[in-house]
């Protein structure tokens, strides 16, 4: 029988915030175990949560990245389970009143709705040593603020699943939510997925794949599950409820727990923490705060600066690149120009270095520096490719390299001109050669010409000189 | 003495701030053997903190409670000292920080003595559940002091501190203080930090202050109080300035009297004793005004419901990994948490977190919290609705005196109804505060309590000091 899959996500972004979220702790990734923990973040008895307001202001960005309502109202819950990375033994979220709700996104042509945005802490790191035989604690995660997105079963494909993944992940680092990182696992993707016969329009039992972290592993673990769940209806069998692991290795899912063992987690109302209220003036300060959006700006470098749609789209991937040709293009709108530099030089030389953007050593305002000498015709449109590498390897201002280089463009054609002449007298035979219908040697004597001129030469002049003194 | 005197004979040198913890110590060691209200003395740390205090007395800068020693419940972190919560789940334990509450008494000169005794992880009305053994109420050694705040009033009432701070979460503060002769004050949730109080039911809990005195305990909670970034629950309405009503007229004040509180169940003794305190503040002016809580019969289920749901989740973390006690020979997480906490945890705290989670089970969460969060809803509709009218109210603090040790612990339902006058409180988050009215035919002191508005607690102070300095109470003699 043909199938069709039925597909929600629940999917947890790590916030951008300097701080933990229910405590001072710095919030960063990576460094020593147990390197960023307090009495709060640990669950020493005694200690309290105290709110981060910026992990609140986020929370409602990512509301409005997402085309949510942002609530006037939100409140905090405890879920209870054991467990020794959870040091208090529950985690505190917003269960009865998330802080944004009622969103939608529009992906292959397809509406996903989004079912609510809440805030919640993280849970620690277990660290185990088979060797040894016995297992640790990192609390350095605990307390790291969380946003979940909870969408509807709306997914109906893989490529829109993906597709969606991909757009959240580029409008929340947009927003500066969440660096979308899923490699480091700052975004993470669980999806719930059932089948049901082509037509029919009841859903089918859903199993849950835990913490998928990238694009491609949430289509490798959909694809199987899918299958999975197709051989077993097939033999006449049912679906159970569980939640399953996706091992990457092997390219399927295991069954970690059934609906039996699953915890029943108490939520009750945490009384540490007062409710949140977001007043209508402070949801529209935060909203006026918004960055640009990438769809926003994907419209903007299509009409207003006339890029091809597909440079356009390139550009606005990555939103650091992005940020970087609009503070270039700002300072010099050549938009075409800085795009093409952009795209094939500099791209050619972050991806050969796997070098990010944040990391370059030269700033917008050099670049643009760069593409206005062109512009001028101080240096030519393919040296402006050389100096860019050379500003990609050492930072040195662009019209610094040009010197060094000789790239600048003599505009004195009495010095051409005397060159041309003297190429063509020492010369005489491929001169006679050309004048007999030999195309070809123009590019000889051409190479000539460059060779006395130099590379700062303007070479349409030079070509325009040669071409006259040959006739 | 009072918090007062001391601080003048300290101020003019009468006394030295080292002499008086001294004498203080000396008693405790003299004589708490047949008490057992200290968990942990602390003389070196003690004599450390009255040196330190002597110096600010001698620069002229010491606020009122500097040099004065007090005690501390023993679930109020302190950093360097242990804070057991009377269980063996924590009966090494050793906080890393100071509670706000011990910050700002620290800051401002005051002496700890040690840590009191209590029913463990504050569960109980007798002091009798600890780990570390049973309080003994100093009036008759046979008899309990009430709990959970047993050692702290036992320790006033024995006069092994000046004052001594306690927490309240269903009377813990004032119904030992009524069993032990002593003033107790709950104040306002929120007036005071719980930043460092080991919770048991976070939307209950507030750290009050067992005295010799309502001035007393005003001026410990002058200090102790106020809004702290460290705890989201704690209110900026807390100002301080408690003392400021004592000595103003009473006449015109309106007194509810919400007749459920004295019905079935209270001893005639008691209610003979506070409605005779009634009259005296009718003598002084005062209009007394019957009133009516009727959810006052729903209360003690609500109260235990709530209660126990937060506190079933409170010490869930206390499983063996982090610190306090670990059990041994578990070969898997599981294992370790199951026996750390069956061995680790006493009868009545394993009760209440049977209780509280039972409560919150997806299927019984509607039936049980959510029916006590409509009833705790109705108990603050009326309360709001007695104080439209209504300056104070005055219940008594316990239905019955100091009862024997053994006579009544064992027996659970009775120990929770026996909470009926002071929960309320709590649930609707009033301050209250409970003061020795009378003595009963086996000779133990009867308490009463004036509940007021939010916040107000120097009018209650007040209308409790203007008793007191009618009331001849009587002294410990050992």
């Amino acid at each position: 029988m043909r199938y069709v899959p039925v597909i929600g996500l629940e999917i947890h972004a790590e916030m951008l915030t300097n701080s933990k979220v229910f405590c001072g702790c710095a919030n960063e990734f990576g460094g020593a175990q147990n390197d960023r923990v307090c009495p709060r973040c640990s669950g020493m008895p005694g200690t309290l949560p105290v709110v981060n307001q910026g992990a609140v202001t986020l929370a409602a960005k990512a509301g409005f990245a997402l085309e949510c309502t942002v609530n006037n109202y939100s409140a905090f819950d405890r879920k209870n389970y054991f467990y020794p990375d959870l040091p208090k033994a529950y985690q505190i979220t917003q269960f009865q009143y998330p802080i944004c709700t009622n969103g939608h996104i529009r992906v292959c042509d397809t509406d996903i709705r989004i079912n609510r945005i809440h805030i919640e802490e993280d849970a620690g790191k277990l660290v185990h040593d088979d060797y040894e035989g016995i297992s640790m604690a990192d609390y350095n995660r605990c307390g790291v603020p969380l946003i979940e997105i909870v969408t509807e079963p709306d997914f109906r494909t893989v490529e829109q699943v993906q597709a969606f993944v991909e757009e959240i992940a580029l409008r929340l680092k947009y927003a500066g939510v969440c660096d979308s990182r899923m490699e480091q696992g700052s975004l993470r993707v669980d999806v719930n997925i059932s089948i049901m016969p082509e037509g029919s329009s009841e859903f089918g039992t859903r199993a849950e794949i835990k913490n998928l972290n990238s694009v491609k592993a949430i289509g490798r673990a959909i694809e199987y599950e899918i299958k999975r769940q197709a051989e077993i209806l097939d033999k006449g069998g049912k679906v159970v409820q569980e939640t399953r692991r996706f091992n990457d290795n092997h390219g399927d899912t295991k069954a970690l727990r059934s609906k039996e063992e699953a915890h029943d987690y108490r939520y009750f109302p945490e009384p540490d923490i007062p409710p949140v209220y977001l007043s209508d003036e402070q949801i529209e300060q935060i909203r006026k705060s918004m960055p640009e959006p990438p769809n926003m700006r994907f419209e903007r470098y299509t009409k207003e600066y006339g890029l091809p749609a597909d440079d356009a789209r390139l550009i606005v991937l990555d939103k650091d690149f992005s940020d970087f040709y609009d503070e270039t293009v700002k300072l010099c709108p050549s938009y075409k120009q800085v795009s093409n530099l952009m795209l094939v030089e500099l791209n050619r030389c972050l991806n050969d270095s796997g070098t990010a953007v944040c990391d370059l050593k030269f700033t917008p305002a050099a670049l643009a520096e760069l593409v206005k000498l062109s512009d001028a015709g101080t240096i030519s449109k393919n040296a402006a490719k050389d100096v860019l590498r050379t500003m990609f390897e050492t930072g040195k201002a662009a019209e610094e390299i040009a010197k060094e280089q000789n790239l600048i463009m003599s505009n004195d054609t009495g010095e051409l001109e005397a060159i041309v002449d003297k190429v063509i007298a020492e010369n005489a035979d491929s001169v006679e050669s050309y004048k007999s219908g030999n195309q070809k040697v123009f590019g000889f004597l051409m190479g000539q010409v460059i060779r006395f001129a130099g590379k700062g030469a303007n070479m349409q002049v030079a070509k325009d000189i040669l071409t006259k003194k040959l006739q | 003495m009072a918090i007062k005197e001391l601080h003048e004979k300290l101020v003019k040198r009468e006394i030295g701030a080292k002499e008086l913890t001294k004498s203080y110590l000396d008693k405790i060691e003299k004589h708490d053997g047949d008490i057992n209200s200290y968990i942990t003395v602390c003389p070196e740390l003690a004599a450390e903190q009255a040196e330190a205090a002597q110096k600010k007395l001698d620069a002229g800068d010491a606020g009122v409670l500097c040099g004065i020693p007090l005690s501390i419940k023993d679930n109020i972190c302190t950093k360097g000292v242990k804070t057991t919560c009377a269980s063996k789940i924590l009966e090494d334990f050793v906080p890393v920080y100071d509670a706000t509450v011990m910050e700002k008494l620290n800051e401002t000169g005051a002496v700890m003595l040690g840590k009191m005794n209590m029913d463990e992880f504050a569960m109980g009305g007798s002091s009798q559940t600890s780990y570390f053994g049973g309080v003994h109420n100093p009036f008759d050694t046979e008899r309990v002091t009430g709990g959970s705040s047993g050692g702290a009033a036992a320790s006033v009432a024995a006069g092994f501190c000046a004052a001594s701070l306690g927490t309240d979460t269903g009377g813990s503060v004032r119904q030992p203080a009524a069993f032990c002769g002593v003033t107790g004050l709950k104040p306002t949730y929120g007036a005071v930090s719980r930043y460092g109080l080991i919770a048991f039911a976070s939307g209950l809990d507030q750290i009050g202050v067992c005295a010799d005195s309502a001035e007393d305990t005003a001026l410990v909670l002058d200090v102790i109080s106020g809004k702290d970034p460290s705890d989201g629950t704690s209110s900026e309405k807390a100002k301080g300035n408690y003392t400021a009503l004592i000595g103003t007229s009473l006449k015109g004040k309106k007194i509810g009297i919400p007749k459920e509180f004295f019905g079935e169940g209270i001893s005639d003794e008691v209610r003979t004793a506070v409605m005779q305190a009634a009259e005296f503040y009718k003598n002084a002016g005062c209009e007394l005004v019957e009133t009516s809580m009727p959810s006052l019969k729903y209360a003690v289920s609500a109260y235990y419901l709530i209660s126990s749901a937060e506190a079933a989740s409170n010490l869930s973390r206390f499983d063996g990994i982090k610190y306090g006690f670990r059990a041994e020979d578990a070969d898997s997480y599981g294992e370790l948490i199951k026996k750390t906490r069956s061995e680790g945890f006493g009868d009545e705290v394993k009760r209440r977190i049977l209780l509280g989670n039972y409560a919150l089970c997806s299927g019984y969460y509607d039936a049980y919290y959510n029916n006590a969060s409509r009833i705790r809803n109705k108990i603050i509709e009326e309360y709001a609705a007695i104080f439209d009218t209504c300056d104070v109210i005055l219940t008594p603090t316990a239905p019955t005196t100091a009862y024997k040790i053994g006579q009544q612990e064992n027996d659970p339902v009775k120990m929770y109804l026996a909470d009926i006058c002071t929960v309320t409180v709590n649930i609707a988050g009033l301050p209250a505060i409970s003061t020795p009215c009378g003595y009963g035919a086996d000779g133990m002191p009867i308490g009463m309590s004036l509940v007021g508005k939010a916040f107000d607690e120097a009018q209650i102070i007040a209308f409790c000091d203007a008793y007191e300095k009618s009331f001849a109470r009587k002294e410990v003699k050992f």
